[in-house]
């Protein structure tokens, strides 16, 4: 038995948790999400290097908390995004335990203070191809950089996989959902697309962990993360507010400080 | 339009055409929207059915008259024909009032509005930092510009505060926190522990007699007089109960003495009281928490507090006033000898931008003025001479007042600021420039020199405003809503302002200020309900499983600027919580709509200005 399979049983025996929401052996080579809820099937559990999926988006469905307290393998991008949750009041503390992976260890983290620590010591990693396109658009005007997203977002077709898979995306009712009024047109034309993203980047602002969950997501290999992280950079360089690192931060754009920068205000 | 005839005409159609919305294409909301939405609920409508499109100050009167012009009004009637066919029928919001008030602070601006409110006979709960009520007025020796003796007209007031069915008086005390909202406030008060048991205290003295701790600089007499650790203020204090200063009192200190006890006829002494903390509804809120003075240690060009014989116009009232440590004979403090030559400064550290005070302490001129002309009535064969850069006596008998002091009192005033003040072989001498000699240089010896050092806000001035939610100006003065129509008034509904926790203030306006206050007080105390204006956030509620499409992430909470976002629990038929939404508090809601545009999930809406109304209006431009 893995380390992760023997903690994972352990908390279920002991009481400390009643569902294990993990990484499970799929289809076709691939990893899919899996809720052990009895000692004998911690089995199902793996942990390894196609686990990039952030588990927490379940953690703010009401049927997932109607299965009592939940310890969720982790990875750090998770940590954050489970700090976010708990920041938005979304995820209570004391309903959860966490197994944090990474590639050689388990970690148990059962309270705030953990978690927090968690995430100090595990800091935001951007994989190469991500760094690379990022870097070239900081490098290109803005015509182009309208152009390299026309190009990008001519493939989205609205399936909104990249909303299921963020687990900050949690209304109760999405916007673009909407119906009276009617905010973001619903075709997947270039405009509907493009007000959904739009839409959806600056939801984000402050808020994204950058865990990169919903570019994996994305059936059609838009990079799509990309903006959420923007929007959510340049609120840390105005305001210096990281998401996913405090959870009694308050929300970035809505709380006032002091000494707020503005340097926005013209 | 807004005439009877057009009035009517509105009302008339609403009748015979039955109609559901009407939109007046004319002036400003502002102006107008009340005429015409109490002409359209005569005529039966709801009000809130009713709009304007200002035509006045958006086209009319910022276009010049061309064909453009004419487009941009029908574009902006056709907008509003758009909102109109959404709006909903509203109904004013009515909230209970607690009819009882808060007054922080017993200066005379606080004594003054407390017995006022009390007197229209409502309830009074009266907090007072100090042990005993009376504030700066209670310092002063008499009182321009009709001399006045000050103890002689302020403590019959203070025993009527104490003696009144309608106030409860807590002094030393302080307010911790205030929550909730006009008619509807929670105050929470902490009671210092006095270590006394005020019932039983009969306020004889033998304690404070018995204390031998007694060279204690005494607040009272500025600084001037000394108090023992167990100490009244001052003989008329109200409440007349002594109150251990336990950073001073050796048993608190060192864990020995309790001589106060054994002396105590009463048994009234408690070492062992603890602080009290009281939570207190009230419907309204005078602020009255007064002012100070800067002391002498402000001002390096006048030796920074370390001649003895510089002293603050708040001292020189000790001085002059028959309850101060000299029993009212002018003997300066260093030896005790009657000075006989005295300098005033005006103007000591106010107007002055180098010192970052750059008011007006407005009550300078005058006590200056009396102060020398007490000093004259005092020490006929002194010398007083008063520093000044211009005379502001604006005010009832205020500047015969100051020609009394010049003409019949003979008091020197010279127009010039002094530079300097510093010894010379033992002396102190004055040096400053008389500006109206051209800039002659002149140089005084003075047996004593009283500064009228700057009235400043007091220190806490901005924590107390932070606790109240009431802004505060670059000076830490409490702010009123608007400086001319709304002057007792803060921008939080239901705190008013009296006495110079405001600005500088003397005391008949003080007072002035005071009745004002508690007159608006007593009427928002007329009625026991408050009626408001519908126009509100509110969030949405749905069906099931969902209930409302609020998701309870609270970021409307911290973006209200009135805190007026709570969080409400939605529960199963078994008391489970099945979600957690945001609610509004119509009571403290102001409609300002910021939540609004923080919703992501679009839950929450503006009551009259919904989501779906200010989308019809924009998208009817570009249909
Ligand atoms: C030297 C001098 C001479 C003067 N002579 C005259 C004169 O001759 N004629 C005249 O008309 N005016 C005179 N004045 C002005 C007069 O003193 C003021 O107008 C008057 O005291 C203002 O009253 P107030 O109640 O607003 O403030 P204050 O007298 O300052 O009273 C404020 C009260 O609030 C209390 N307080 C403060 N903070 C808190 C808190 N956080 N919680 C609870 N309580 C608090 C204080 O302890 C105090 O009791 C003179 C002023 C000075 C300095
Ligand atoms: S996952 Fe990709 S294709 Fe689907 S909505 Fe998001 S960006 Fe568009
Ligand atoms: S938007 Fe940000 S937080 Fe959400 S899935 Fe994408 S990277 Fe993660
Ligand atoms: S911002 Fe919207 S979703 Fe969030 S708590 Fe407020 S009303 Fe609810
Ligand atoms: S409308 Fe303004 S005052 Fe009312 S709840 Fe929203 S933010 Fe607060």
């Amino acid at each position: 038995m893995s380390a992760l399979q023997v903690q994972a049983g352990e908390l279920l025996a002991s009481g400390k948790a009643e569902v294990v929401i993990g990484y499970g052996e799929g289809t076709r080579g691939r990893v899919r999400p899996v809720f052990v809820r009895t000692r004998a099937d911690v089995s199902l559990l793996v942990f390894d290097g196609r686990c990039t999926a952030n588990l927490t988006v379940y953690l703010a469905k009401p049927e997932v908390g109607r299965m009592g307290k939940a310890a969720i393998v982790a990875t750090p991008g998770a940590v954050r995004s489970l700090i976010q949750l708990i920041a938005e009041h979304q995820v209570d503390p004391g309903e959860v335990v966490v197994l944090a992976a990474d590639d050689d260890a388990v970690t148990l983290l059962t309270d705030p203070a953990a978690l927090e620590a968690y995430a100090a010591a595990h800091p935001v990693t951007i994989p190469p191809e991500a760094k690379a396109v990022t870097e070239s658009l900081a490098r290109m005007s803005a015509q182009e950089r309208r152009a390299f997203w026309d190009a990008e977002l001519s493939r989205c077709f609205k399936c909104y996989a990249c909303r299921s898979a963020c687990a900050l995306c949690y209304c109760t009712r999405c916007i673009t959902d909407m119906n009276q009024p009617q905010w973001v047109c619903v075709a997947p034309h270039a405009l509907g697309v493009m007000e959904w993203h739009l839409n959806r980047a600056m939801h984000m602002a402050g808020r994204c962990v950058q865990c990169g969950s919903c570019t994996s997501a994305c059936p059609a290999g838009i990079p799509i993360g990309l903006l959420a992280m923007e929007a959510s950079r340049s609120v840390e360089k105005e305001f210096g507010a990281q998401a996913g690192l405090r959870c009694d931060a308050p929300p970035a754009l809505s709380s006032f400080a002091a000494d707020d920068r503005e340097s926005f205000i013209l | 339009m807004c005439s009877d005839p057009g009035q009517n005409m509105i009302k008339s159609a609403i009748k015979e055409k039955n109609l559901t919305g009407v939109v007046v294409a004319a002036c400003s909301p502002r102006m107008h929207e009340p005429t015409f939405r109490r002409a359209c609920a005569e005529a039966g409508l709801n009000p809130f059915l009713c709009e304007m499109a200002n035509l006045r100050e958006q086209c009319s009167w910022v276009h010049p008259r061309t064909d453009a012009t004419t487009e941009k009004a029908i574009d902006i009637v056709s907008m509003l024909v758009a909102k109109v066919k959404r709006n909903a029928p509203l109904f004013p919001i009515k909230v209970p009032v607690t009819r009882t008030a808060l007054v922080i602070g017993g200066g005379i601006a606080g004594i003054q509005s407390a017995l006022d409110i009390a007197n229209a006979g409502r309830q009074v709960v009266l907090v007072e930092r100090e042990p005993s009520i009376g504030g700066h007025m209670s310092q002063l020796s008499e009182t321009f510009p009709t001399l006045d003796c000050s103890q002689c007209i302020l403590t019959p007031r203070m025993v009527e505060v104490a003696q009144h069915p309608n106030i409860t008086l807590h002094t030393y005390a302080e307010v911790e926190s205030l929550s909730g909202f006009i008619g509807n406030f929670t105050a929470r008060i902490r009671k210092k522990a006095r270590s006394i048991d005020e019932r039983s205290c009969t306020g004889c003295g033998e304690c404070v007699t018995a204390c031998p701790i007694k060279k204690i600089p005494s607040e009272f007499n500025a600084g001037l007089g000394l108090r023992s650790a167990i100490y009244v203020p001052f003989p008329q204090a109200v409440p007349n109960k002594p109150v251990i200063d336990r950073g001073r009192c050796t048993y608190f200190q060192k864990g020995k003495c309790r001589f106060c006890e054994t002396k105590c006829p009463a048994k009234a002494i408690r070492f062992d009281q603890q602080d009290e903390i009281l939570d207190i509804a009230v419907g309204a809120v005078v602020v009255s928490t007064g002012f100070t003075v800067v002391e002498t240690s402000f001002f390096p060009e006048y030796g920074y507090g370390l001649y003895k014989d510089v002293i603050t116009g708040l001292q020189f009232e000790r001085l002059l006033s028959a309850s101060g440590p000299t029993l009212g004979e002018v003997r300066r403090p260093s030896d005790g000898k009657t000075p006989k030559n005295v300098v005033f400064l005006a103007c000591a550290g106010s107007r002055d931008p180098a010192k970052g005070i750059e008011y007006c302490s407005k009550i300078c001129c005058m006590y200056t003025a009396k102060h020398a002309m007490l000093y004259r009535h005092k020490v006929p064969d002194g010398d007083a001479t008063v520093f000044y850069m211009d005379i502001r006596a604006a005010g009832k008998g205020y500047d015969e007042f100051v020609r009394r002091a010049i003409e019949d009192d003979e008091v020197r005033y010279i127009r010039g600021r002094v530079s300097r003040v510093f010894e010379r072989q033992g002396k102190l001498v004055v040096k400053g420039a008389d500006t109206l000699l051209g800039g002659q240089q002149v140089e005084i010896e003075a047996d004593l020199v009283v500064l009228a050092s700057a009235a400043v806000a007091n220190p806490g001035a901005e924590e107390l405003a932070q606790r109240l939610h009431v802004s505060y100006d670059g000076h830490s003065f409490f702010s009123e809503a608007h400086p001319k129509l709304r002057p007792v008034e803060t921008n939080s509904a239901g705190i008013f302002l009296a006495g110079a926790c405001q600005a500088p203030k003397d005391i008949p306006e003080s007072v002035g200020q005071a009745s004002a206050a508690a007159s608006k007080v007593v009427g928002l105390f007329s009625c026991e309900e408050l009626t408001r204006e519908p126009v509100i956030a509110v969030v949405n509620r749905t069906a099931p499983p969902a209930y409302s499409t609020c998701a309870g992430c609270f970021m409307c909470r911290s973006a209200c600027p009135f805190n007026a976002i709570e969080s409400e629990e939605i529960k199963g038929r078994d008391g489970q919580i099945l979600k957690t939404l945001a609610r509004v508090n119509p009571g403290l809601c102001q409609g300002c709509g910021t939540c609004v545009a923080f919703c992501r999930s679009k839950a929450i809406d503006l009551q009259g200005f919904t989501h779906e109304q200010m989308y019809a209006q924009v998208m009817d431009l570009f249909a």
